[in-house]
């Protein structure tokens, strides 16, 4: 991952950077509508985004539509929806009362905008590197996972925050950083921990500028706009949290209705490891577990990376947005690293580092889409 | 005025307002203000059923179908099942509940029809059966063989609440997974119940 530069003008899209993501929202959209069409040929074609809904997508329409549930759960289940985070659902229900569209129609337009708006919001992460770039774009929009990023997941929102963060953070520019941090603090619960990335900037700022650790703490505390942006960035946290005080009477609430789901924390490297050797018995190359650690693997590498080229505000990020998942199980490990910014973004500029690994990728992207959508639309596990 | 006008003063003045609020905030949290059923299942996880509201319709003596296509029981179960399916109403979690309208307290006859769960775990399944939170026996189930139990219930155990809430404990519930959580455990399924009024004598 690249920082952004520090004269903004540099970092300006062009032309091709505002046009590229477009072909590749055509290309995706036909994509996934043709593998709609060949796995339920005798639906009729308006139910397209409806059938793109599934698992977690589910939920969100409801809350764009009713909010919150009170407690006991009106559909008298333990489990409440008080675990999916605010910020995107209700910024969608917010646009519904606008726009009178079916909810999963308008989230899904929604959803396109805001990756369209994340892939160029991510050119300078990507070190205005075309062929990168590219790869990011059809990743993201046309891409085996665009589904995540086209339909009603908040990882669309969060890719796009993230990437804010980041760049906010490439130019030292803390209450620009903590201003999307907050935002993103309520998008997904690992949000929050953005704020420990502008802590890690802030300290590697401190370092370059006297080049000693001495006096660091009055150095950091000396800084107002800082110390006002440590406690800006968890502000969607702590709203959420003031919320439920309000409306469940338990600010934790998110967490605790976990138990619903049957989660059990544990060692994250022990749910990796039985992940890794649970081997199919149904003649598949690879188990959903072995899909899903390895999706783990490939962020917990892609943090090395970021780690050896001493991108510490990125490693801390992935570290927390990897492990803290993880150990409550391998579930929805694939959406969660999709939507890892420092993650997707590393492996973008490495592959688009030489032409025919980069022609190569592109392919694979754009072909494998449409086999994962079919498997999305099968209801396959490991994409849950 | 732009942010990076104002003095220093009033930015860190705003900035230990938030601190102060967020304090606030997490005090709060760590001090929930719940129901004694929220906090049993939800914060200290000391049982695996959390009761729903249902309205226990019934009608005393009627024998009830738990099999799919069966009789509509939804408003007779508070927590603690899944289904129906065609071999019953599995129990999950090592709780169930039923919950029975019986009008003014009187003696009364529960008629069970359980069959053990067939994944591996213990010889018999052990279920401890209460009403209204008074243990009146326990009875042991065996996997993959249905049987009926049947069990007096004094009217002294029932409250005035005018229901039976009826609580079955399963100290032999089957984790059937590697870390499985306890609301997922496996015990009994539910093929048949009833309550009757007791004959004299």
């Amino acid at each position: 991952m690249h920082s952004p530069s520090l004269d903004t003008g540099h970092d300006k899209p062009n032309r091709l950077v505002l046009l590229l993501p477009l072909l590749f929202v055509v290309s995706g959209t036909l994509i996934r509508f043709l593998a709609f069409r060949y796995a339920q040929p005798d639906t009729d074609w308006t139910q397209y985004f409806d059938a793109l809904c599934r698992w977690d997508c589910g939920w969100y329409v409801h809350m764009a539509e009713s909010g919150y549930d009170t407690f006991p759960v009106p559909s008298r289940v333990s489990a409440g929806n008080w675990a999916f985070f605010p910020f995107y659902p209700i910024l969608v229900g917010l646009i519904g009362k606008v726009i009178p569209l079916p909810t999963i129609v308008l989230a899904s337009l929604v959803s396109i905008l805001t990756a369209y708006a994340a892939v160029v919001a991510a050119w300078p992460l990507l070190g205005r590197n075309i062929r990168a770039y590219a790869l990011y774009a059809a990743f993201i929009l046309s891409g085996p996972l665009s589904f995540y990023f086209t339909t009603f997941f908040t990882e669309v929102m969060f890719v796009l925050l993230t990437t804010l963060v980041f760049r906010f953070i490439g130019r030292s520019d803390y209450l620009g950083a903590a201003g999307a941090a907050a935002l993103l603090s309520a998008t997904r619960i690992v949000g929050v921990f953005a704020s420990l990335a502008i802590g890690i900037k802030a300290l590697m700022d401190y370092r370059a500028t006297r080049g000693t650790w001495r006096g660091v703490i009055g150095g950091l505390l000396g800084q107002p706009k800082l110390v006002l942006a440590i406690f800006i960035s968890p502000l969607g946290f702590f709203v959420y949290v003031a919320f439920l005080n309000y409306w469940i009477g338990d600010g934790l609430a998110f967490s605790h209705t976990q138990r619903a789901w049957g989660r059990m924390i544990d060692n994250p490297f022990i749910y990796l490891w039985e992940g890794l050797i649970n081997w199919p018995d149904n003649g598949a190359l690879l188990s959903n577990s072995q899909i899903l650690a390895l999706a783990a693997v490939t962020g917990l590498v892609c943090t090395v990376i970021l780690a050896i080229r001493r991108q510490w505000p990125a490693v801390v990020f992935c570290l927390f947005c990897i492990l803290i998942p993880l150990a409550a199980g391998l579930a929805s490990m694939l959406r969660f690293m999709a939507g890892m910014v420092p993650v997707t973004v590393t492996l973008a500029t490495l592959l688009g580092r030489n032409r025919a690994v980069f022609a190569i990728s592109l392919l694979g992207l754009i072909v494998s889409a449409w086999f994962v959508t079919l498997a999305w639309l099968g209801g396959n596990v490991a994409l849950v | 005025m732009r942010l990076s006008d104002r003095s220093p003063l009033a930015i860190y003045a705003l900035a230990a307002v938030l601190a102060l609020a967020e304090l606030a905030i997490l005090w709060q949290a760590l001090h929930p203000n719940v129901s004694a059923d929220y906090r049993a299942y939800y914060i200290d996880r000391t049982t695996t059923c959390l009761p729903q509201p249902v309205t226990g319709a019934y009608v005393l003596g009627t024998e009830l179908n738990f099999r799919s296509g069966g009789d509509e029981t939804r408003e007779l179960r508070p927590c603690g099942w899944s289904g129906p399916a065609g071999d019953g109403m599995h129990s999950v979690g090592e709780t169930s509940r039923l919950r029975f309208a019986i009008g003014t307290p009187q003696p009364l006859t529960l008629m069970l029809e359980l069959t053990g769960v067939t994944l591996p775990g213990p010889a018999k399944q052990r279920v401890v059966i209460s009403v209204d939170g008074s243990k009146i026996g326990d009875i042991a189930v065996t996997p993959d063989k249905t049987e009926r139990f049947t069990l007096a219930i004094p009217a002294k155990a029932l409250g005035e609440s005018g229901f039976a809430n009826i609580g079955l404990d399963f100290p032999d519930a089957i984790n059937p997974g590697k870390r499985v959580s306890n609301t997922y455990w496996r015990s009994v399924k539910l093929t048949a119940a009833s309550l009757s009024p007791a004959q004299p004598g």
